[in-house]
């Protein structure tokens, strides 16, 4: 059986040797609080939807968003719209139409 | 297929804001490259990605890997120190290779606004970043399109951009 900690990636963010980043400037640029400081090492996700990759938050209290259609874990922006829709439209699909959209194309000037 | 990595030695970053063409890299400036498949249907994924500072002074540098909502488009090179090889030395040469240059003839490469897959940032003095993606859930490339075929390694604005090194592992299908 899968386990969704399959699904994580590895993120090091070494600044053992460095200055690193303080917090105001990290904050700001999408990093979580502290993240520049010592040697980090943390789990991240692709959200399946859009393929955004995240950091995940040890200290997140807040229920992450999961797709089980797809059964992958989504980033907030892509879990707000599969509850307002109920759609799942993984980017894999995405990359499939767009496929089949290049492969008529293509017969289409074939045929012309 | 088989997996190709693309590695600069070093490079200090040009910080380029959003939806502006990213520099072409000359002189060890610019952007570590792009990841643009060589065909209309030729689908690339992103395996991992390494930085290594090598700056001589505290260097803030906001390093994003992005879809890029304007693709390169002409001849494409590469700076002096940028390679791109294969991991296995038995790799036959791929039929059509995935430009990863980072110098484009014709259109430069431009980042999308909401297009940011991955904050890198790290100072550049005694920093190291490495991202690997789990089995499966690697970030994919496909065709020549805005915003889906293409990808870019650039330093976003703010901070202070340093002396760094990387290497970026790809595999196209």
């Amino acid at each position: 059986m899968k386990s969704k900690r399959s699904q994580e990636g590895y993120l090091l963010i070494d600044h053992s040797n460095s200055p690193g980043i303080p917090d105001d400037i990290a904050i700001p640029s999408g990093l979580p609080a502290g993240i520049g400081r010592g040697k980090q090492e943390l789990p991240t996700f692709t959200c399946s939807h859009c393929q955004f990759v995240l950091i995940m938050n040890p200290l997140r209290t807040r229920e992450r968003g999961y797709c089980p259609k797809c059964d992958h874990y989504v980033c907030d922006k892509c879990n707000g719209i599969r509850v307002m829709t109920g759609e799942c439209r993984t980017f894999s699909q995405i990359v499939d139409d767009k496929h089949e959209e290049v492969i008529k194309q293509e017969s289409l000037i074939r045929l012309f | 297929m088989a997996k190709r990595i693309v590695s600069v030695t070093s490079i200090t970053p040009t910080a380029t804001a959003d939806t502006t063409n990213l520099v072409d890299s000359a002189a060890a400036a610019g952007y570590v490259c792009v990841v643009q498949p060589g065909t209309t249907t030729q689908r690339v994924q992103i395996l991992e990605i390494y930085q290594g500072g090598q700056a001589g002074a505290s260097t803030p540098t906001f390093m994003v890997l992005s879809r890029d909502s304007q693709v390169g488009t002409g001849s494409n090179t590469r700076m002096t120190g940028q390679t791109d090889s294969n991991l296995d030395a038995n790799t036959a040469a791929l039929a059509a290779p995935v430009l990863t240059g980072n110098l484009f003839a014709t259109n430069k490469p431009q980042r999308g606004v909401n297009d940011h897959l991955l904050n890198l940032s790290f100072n550049a003095f005694g920093g190291i970043v490495r991202w690997v993606a789990a089995p499966g859930e690697e970030i994919t490339v496909y065709g020549t399109a805005a915003l889906i075929g293409e990808v870019s390694l650039s330093a976003f604005t703010g901070g202070t951009t340093g002396l760094m090194g990387a290497h970026l592992i790809y595999e196209p299908y």
